[in-house]
């Protein structure tokens, strides 16, 4: 075998050497407690396999994850292409049947919120920069995070294998609610459902798998200095969504086993009585809501899971590019620590009108419009620092401005849906579509966008072009608002959702010009994002290559020894942290940045106020 | 600067899109006004908020656009305008929710002189059963459903009896009366919504479910599934039919009562009954064509 | 890694220790080991998974239009002649709390570098959850004889059933895994991997620790507490 370990024990002998060794000279105030931890081993493939099939580098299984939850995300653009084709010229498609149409539906929906956004936030995002950003060398289980991304792909496999298989996908609704889920009649009942149940418990398990190591590198695995009130907002976000997720998946995971369990041997833990064409089927006695109350259990912190680490990235991007620090840097924490764990007290916001006891309303009303505070507070520490700030209007500034556009949009439409009886009128109709594609679509798509443009020089060492950027951040942000800010509008007049077709209610037909117009908007902001792909093309083959932290940036994934960092991230010895991450133009700095491995002694003559 | 003027061309046109829109709620038929109200209430305070909030990003954006020579302030913390905005902010939204949980409350209280009307629905359609002189509804279970029971009544039920059987998609209402919407599903969920009446309830196999409301204008008006429910979900139409009290009698006098159903129980029921399946495929076809 | 004493920062008791560790630096756990925080952690996962099985029991037992089966008839078992209600359960139940003493013992002697004691005692364990998954086949053995099936049984809601046989299934899968890792942990103990220095796992850069064999106690102790909730939820309600 041509791998091997390389045994560092000796770098971490060597530093607390120089830590002693300097102790004398260097002035007290640049006091770090001395490592607790000894060197982390590290295991270097050398082979093609191990080093990068099956790698051990968070960042390369980072960027694995990245494209496999793109591949995944290409995917339910297209079908969202096809459903809009079907919904603003009917019949022009002549394949787009019902059956087809439901189906598109419900993959658009969960590939988009699980297999992309999670994946991408969670598994791309957080295996690249959580090591890089609180200073470990990689992830605390290397191996068991490589087997979480080969899980990934494997559910991943399995989920696109469902649109092959006799059948099709399932078409019950990204929601999977049964019965219909599993009644002969919905489209994808036979295999289509069961290759879902299967991805996805594969997708939990795998998610547990990365986790894990998120959680306990971010706890345990800081560099010395970095306390968790001195780590970036990305990864408070992306750990609190991940604290989320490992106590949210399980009732996913829980209710996908009893679904699978209803349809392979015929329990009834969800199916009550049902009489289908004429005859009564063997189920009985099960309860429909039970599922739905786990189902929500889940998929009310999954939008969190995607929101939080947006909400992260976008707080640390305002603050590098309008060269301020984050307002209220704590409050942001907290905020989302809070936002995180009040998010277990509210699925049943989703379940108003589903025939649940309806006094549990009130209780639930009054939790969603509780957590609309944190969230709004967010919000106004990311204007606010903006404000007095000297902000570059590039492109990375651009996806954050188009982020609070729609973030604010579709959070204020979130206070009409969590309002128990403003929802009734407005529940399951197009108002719920624009809502939620506008707060946990179109929002997170912009911070993901964003996150590229300011991170690509990172990872592969050249600047995208910014020209191309801006065309692709106004297409792509004018074109999402105009699909999802009149869509609000079809959901007042009464257009339910998860309509293959709008026609005859007189009303209805009075929208045909708006849904038209949505449709072509839809067409433009997908063939928009092949803006980003030539660009990333062209710039892999001639872009500029980008200086050494070119934002001026005070995080630690931009001060490591190369750039891109190689494996163990930051060469022969780990930072030592001194300051928070949010340390822009400081009074009395020579720069207008300060980066967190600054020690104090450095900047003594300067006005720092919090470290 | 470009980047700022576009932002607030985006938002100048909300505000436009928003005044003269041809798209909004159709006229109320319900009581439910409270419901219309607060959304309005709602939509000028978080309006107003999006607004806001965008036009300061926007006067950032111009303001403190980048210059080499100029510096950002700098100022981690500012705890006593954290304050004021949390403060203001829980106030705000408390304001929303009071009105909000006021609606609700009168939503889960039926009021006593309602009508209660059975609504049983299946993949793909509605029927309706209305109470008889006795004023209850007879008790019914899914394994009863069969062509001379369409409805499932229990037979040993002595208040199933009188219950008046609408064997049509359309049910009629007596205007000012509030109803009591009961809704059972024989197979998978559905959603009785009617836009003008602003109300709506799943329809959950297993359980009844139920809401109600006050129409308050005569006229037709088009119930539409709002769960989704299968491939026939968008196809899955009922009607309403609000009329004047007196009307309203004259139409219940016509109607056929479990019993009278029973008494002929022959050949000819079933013929219909297999009529009105035919019907109903005819119409979902007839629809997806279109 | 087991005993931390960590220079430069003083453990303090308490909450006020709690408090600083967690505005510390580096670590928030002061000298837990990584293995031994994740397995916390996963087992504070794994309790939702539980709990989830444990509430949907509850709500479907409790919207079951059917009567719910007699635990205390359903689950009798003849001794000499006489059915004595639970007796197979309560045996089961004692299996399995004594491997978990005898767990315990093991981490003892593991830190003690008492190498024969220690593998001994996990091998002890493993013998213990091997009977206790061979009862529990029994038992199903002894319901399928009179009819229980998932989807129905004899003595009232089909529930019952799928609600037994799901959770009891997943409880002993947990059980079967443990017993497994069990068996490769006494080997591992025996065959010295803890012991010089450590030798690297296969899964893990790591070198071996007898902190692993707590590590896996403390999965195996979560084994047995769950065991204890589904025995007052399935046997005693
Ligand atoms: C421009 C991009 C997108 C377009 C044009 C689009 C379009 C659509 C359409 C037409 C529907 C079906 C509405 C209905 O019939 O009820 C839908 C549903 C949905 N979309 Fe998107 N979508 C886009 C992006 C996204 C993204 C980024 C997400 C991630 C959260 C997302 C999540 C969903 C979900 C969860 C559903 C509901 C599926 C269901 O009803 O079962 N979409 N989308
Ligand atoms: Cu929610
Ligand atoms: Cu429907």
């Amino acid at each position: 075998m041509s791998d091997e370990y390389e045994n560092k024990s000796g770098y971490q002998a060597q530093s607390s050497e120089a830590l002693t060794g300097s102790a004398g000279s260097a002035p007290d105030m640049d006091y770090v407690r001395p490592a607790e931890l000894p060197e982390q081993d590290l295991y270097h493939g050398h082979t093609f396999l191990t080093k990068w099939v099956f790698c051990q580098d968070a960042k390369v299984i980072g960027v694995q994850y990245f494209l496999t939850a793109v591949f995944t995300g290409i995917v339910g653009l297209i079908l969202s292409w096809l459903m809009r084709l079907q919904l603003g010229f009917p019949g022009l498609a002549g394949f787009i049947t019902a059956e087809h149409y439901y189906q598109f539906v419900t993959m658009h929906g969960m590939i988009m919120v699980v297999y992309f956004l999670t994946a991408l936030f969670l598994g791309g995002f957080g295996n690249y920069l959580i090591p890089l950003m609180v200073g470990a060398r990689d992830m605390v289980f290397p191996y068991v995070n490589m087997l979480s991304f080969w899980m990934f792909f494997v559910a991943v496999a399995i989920l696109m294998a469902s649109f092959f298989v006799p059948g099709g996908p399932t078409g019950a609704g990204w929601t999977l609610y049964p019965p219909q889920t599993i009644l002969e009649g919905t489209p994808g009942s036979g295999m289509g459902i069961l290759l879902m149940l299967i991805s996805l418990a594969l997708f939990v398990i795998g998610f547990t798998m990365g986790g894990l190591n998120y959680m306990i590198t971010v706890l345990q695995a800081r560099t010395r200095g970095m306390t968790l009130m001195r780590m970036p907002l990305t990864v408070w976000g992306i750990f609190t969504a991940t604290v989320l997720a490992m106590l949210a998946f399980p009732a996913l995971l829980v209710s996908a086993i009893m679904m699978t369990l209803d349809k392979v041997i015929g329990t009834s833990f969800f199916m009550p009585t049902i009489l289908k064409a004429g005859e009564v089927l063997e189920y009985g006695g099960g309860s429909p809501i039970l599922f739905q109350h786990l189902f929500w259990f889940f998929g009310h912190p999954e939008v969190y899971i995607v929101a939080l680490p947006a909400f992260g990235i976008v707080s640390d991007l305002i603050s590098v590019h309008a060269r301020k620090n984050i307002f209220g840097y704590r409050m942001m924490v907290w905020a989302i620590v809070g936002i995180g764990a009040l998010s277990f007290f509210v699925w049943a916001h989703h379940m108003y009108v589903s025939g649940m006891n309806p006094w549990f309303g009130f209780f639930f009303a009054t939790t969603t419009l509780i957590i609309a505070v944190p969230t709004a507070m967010k919000v106004y520490n990311w204007i606010l620092t903006l404000w007095r700030g000297n902000i570059r209007i590039n492109t990375v500034m651009l996806w954050c401005l188009g982020f609070i556009v729609t973030f604010v949009n579709g959070g204020i439409t979130g206070i009409f849906l969590g309002n128990v009886s403003v929802d009734v009128p407005l529940s399951d109709t197009y108002f719920v579509v624009a809502h939620f594609h506008m707060v946990m679509g179109i929002a997170p798509v912009m911070v993901i966008m964003g996150a590229v443009y300011h991170w690509f020089p990172l990872i592969t060492g050249r600047l995208l072009n910014e020209t191309l950027g801006k065309w692709h951040f106004w297409a792509t942000f004018l074109g999402a608002y105009s699909i999802y800010f009149p869509m609000h509008y079809l959901g007042f007049i009464g257009v339910p959702r998860r309509y293959y077709e709008m026609y005859d209610s007189p009303y209805m037909t009075s929208a045909v010009g708006m849904n038209e117009f949505i449709s072509l908007a839809a067409f433009l902001v997908g063939a928009a994002q092949f803006i980003l792909i030539f660009n990333i093309i062209k710039t892999l083959k001639t872009g500029k290559p980008a200086p050494k932290n070119p934002w001026k940036a005070n995080s630690l994934e931009w001060h490591t020894s190369t750039q891109p960092p190689e494996h163990g991230n930051f060469g022969e010895r780990l930072p030592v942290v001194h300051r928070w991450p949010y340390d822009f133009s400081v009074p009395g700095a020579k720069d207008d940045f300060i980066p967190q491995t600054t020690p104090p002694s450095e900047v003594v003559h300067t006005k720092v106020e919090k470290t | 600067m470009h980047a700022g003027i576009i932002f607030f061309l985006v938002i100048l046109g909300s505000i436009l899109f928003h005044i003269f829109t041809p798209w909004y709620w159709t006229d109320i038929a319900s009581n439910w006004k409270g419901m219309d109200d607060t959304i309005t209430l709602t939509f000028w305070v978080g309006g107003g908020v999006f607004v806001a909030v965008c036009l300061f990003m926007i006067y950032c954006v111009f303001k403190y656009s980048y210059k080499e020579d100029r510096k950002a302030e700098y100022k981690p913390e500012d705890k006593k305008l954290e304050k004021i905005l949390t403060v203001a902010t829980t106030l705000g939204v408390a304001a929303l929710l009071a009105p909000g949980l006021i609606i609700w409350n009168q939503y889960v209280n039926v009021p006593k002189n309602s009508i209660e009307i059975d609504v049983m629905a299946w993949q793909w359609g509605w029927q309706y059963r209305l109470p008889g002189n006795d004023g209850k509804l007879g008790t019914t279970k899914v394994v009863n459903i069969n062509d001379d029971n369409p409805f499932g009544i229990n037979l040993d039920d002595p208040y199933g009896r009188d219950d008046v059987m609408v064997q049509s998609d359309i049910i009629n209402l007596e205007n000012n009366r509030p109803v009591k919407i009961l809704l059972r599903s024989v197979d998978v969920l559905h959603n009785w919504y009617v836009p003008q009446f602003r109300a709506k309830m799943d329809a959950v196999p297993g359980v009844v479910t139920y809401y109600w409301f006050e129409p308050n204008k005569v006229g037709e008006y088009e119930v539409l599934c709002a769960e989704y429910c299968g491939v026939g979900h968008y196809a899955m139409r009922g009607g309403v039919e609000v009329q004047d009290p007196n009307s309203y009698q004259e139409w219940l006098g016509e109607q056929e009562t479990f019993s009278d159903l029973l008494a002929k129980q022959n050949k000819e029921i079933e013929t219909k009954k297999v009529a009105k399946n035919n019907s109903n495929i005819e119409k979902v076809i007839y629809k997806e064509e279109k | 890694m087991s005993d931390p004493k960590i220079d430069g920062f003083e453990l303090k008791p308490g909450f006020r220790g709690m408090a600083s560790d967690t505005g510390s630096d580096q670590t928030m756990f002061k000298g837990v080991h990584w293995g031994k925080a994740m397995m916390w952690i996963f087992l504070l996962s794994d309790t939702f998974v539980f709990s989830c099985f444990l509430i949907a029991y509850m709500k479907g037992r409790g919207s079951t239009p059917v009567e719910w089966p007699n635990p205390s008839e359903v689950f009798a078992l003849e001794a000499f002649g006489v059915p004595v209600p639970l007796l197979l359960i309560a045996l089961m139940t004692f299996v399995l709390i004594t491997s978990s003493g005898t767990m315990a013992l093991a981490v003892k002697y593991g830190y003690e570098k008492n190498r024969k004691m220690c593998g001994w005692l996990v091998l002890a364990t493993a013998i213990g959850g091997l009977t206790f998954v061979g009862m529990q086949a029994y038992e199903w053995s002894k319901l399928i004889h009179e009819g229980v099936r998932p989807w129905e049984n004899p003595f009232g809601a089909a529930q019952f059933g799928s609600f037994f046989f799901m959770i009891t299934g997943f409880h002993g899968t947990h059980v079967s895994i443990g017993v497994i890792f069990l068996f490769i942990y006494a080997y591992k103990v025996f065959a010295g991997h803890y012991e010089n220095g450590g030798k690297r796992g296969w899964f893990t850069t790591m070198k071996g620790d007898y902190v692993e064999i707590e590590i896996l106690g403390l999965y195996w102790h979560f084994v047995d507490l769950v065991w204890v909730f589904i025995f007052a939820f399935f046997y005693l309600w």
